[in-house]
């Protein structure tokens, strides 16, 4: 009993990215998109992040580029890289029309 | 997903990099610290060192127009650990 | 015998069609549903965002966006939003 396999460590990868539906349009099509493209990411506090999408996982967690954070549309700060923990966005959003 | 020029390929990666770094962190509840970045976890647990906190408090009596008065207090912790649940951003130093 | 669709088959049915999206919080999307996935995360275009504040309704314009699926209360099929009558 005691050489049962070991559960996960904390730092294997998060589970894939939610279900892909065969539609294009879905979320995971959608974030394949964007990758590379400045994007407005919204917290539900109201907070903007403004940057260029580096990368991001099934947690929606998201590394930006060049980041400025916007309270009530004003910068409030600059960030050469962000990390955003995904529990905390709203959205993500295509800053021009793709 | 092309691999980028910057070898990130997820986010984590960029947490990854940071470690032994001194990062930015900002929490819920108007906190912020600065801090040498030791360890991390899946949850976005933190182990940080020489950590400043930052804590905004907005003086609601004053918050008449919107922007109220914010006190600000400050403190430094040797060792801390951080509950991944409460971390909104996390900014490493500029990359080189 | 129950219902014979499921509610993420209405939805699916909804794809290309205008949406209402209401948020736990006080805030509200329409747009035209491009996509979701199985958490109800949803892909918009054409997007417009309601903000309800005691000051009144903001309202945003957004290009294409992934709403995060924890946070969508509700999901109004067909509708141009809370300006339509």
């Amino acid at each position: 009993m005691d050489e049962s396999p070991r559960p996960p460590s904390d730092q294997s990868p998060p589970p894939p990215p939610p279900g892909a539906q065969s539609h294009t349009g879905s979320p995971t099509d959608f974030l394949k998109g964007i990758v590379g493209k400045r994007v407005i990411v919204r917290l539900t506090s109201g907070v903007d992040y403004r940057g260029v999408l580096s990368c991001l996982d099934g947690f929606m967690n998201i590394a930006l580029e060049q980041t400025e954070e916007h309270v009530n549309g004003v910068v409030t700060n600059r960030y050469g890289d962000a990390f955003i923990r995904g529990n905390n966005v709203l959205y993500i959003s295509a800053a021009e029309p793709l | 997903m092309d691999p980028s020029v910057t070898g990130i390929q997820e986010p984590f990666d960029l947490i990854r990099l940071s470690l032994s770094e001194r990062v930015f962190v900002k929490l819920r509840g108007d906190r912020q610290l600065t801090g040498i970045l030791h360890a991390y976890d899946g949850h976005m647990n933190l182990i940080m060192s020489d950590v400043e906190e930052t804590i905004m408090i907005v003086d609601p009596e004053a918050a008449t127009n919107g922007q109220g008065v914010v006190n600000i207090a400050k403190r430094k912790m040797e060792m801390l650990f951080v509950r991944g649940d409460g971390v909104i951003l996390v900014s490493p130093p500029a990359r080189t | 015998m129950a219902s014979q669709i499921l509610p993420l088959e209405l939805i699916d049915r909804c794809i290309g069609s205008k949406i209402w999206v209401i948020m736990k919080s006080e805030r509200e999307f329409t747009g035209t549903l491009l996509g979701f996935d199985d958490y109800v995360n949803i892909v918009l275009e054409d997007v417009t965002e309601y903000e309800i504040t005691a000051q009144g309704v903001k309202k945003t314009k957004l290009a294409q966006t992934l709403l995060n699926g924890s946070n969508i209360a509700m999901l109004v099929p067909g509708s141009e939003g809370p300006d339509a009558k």
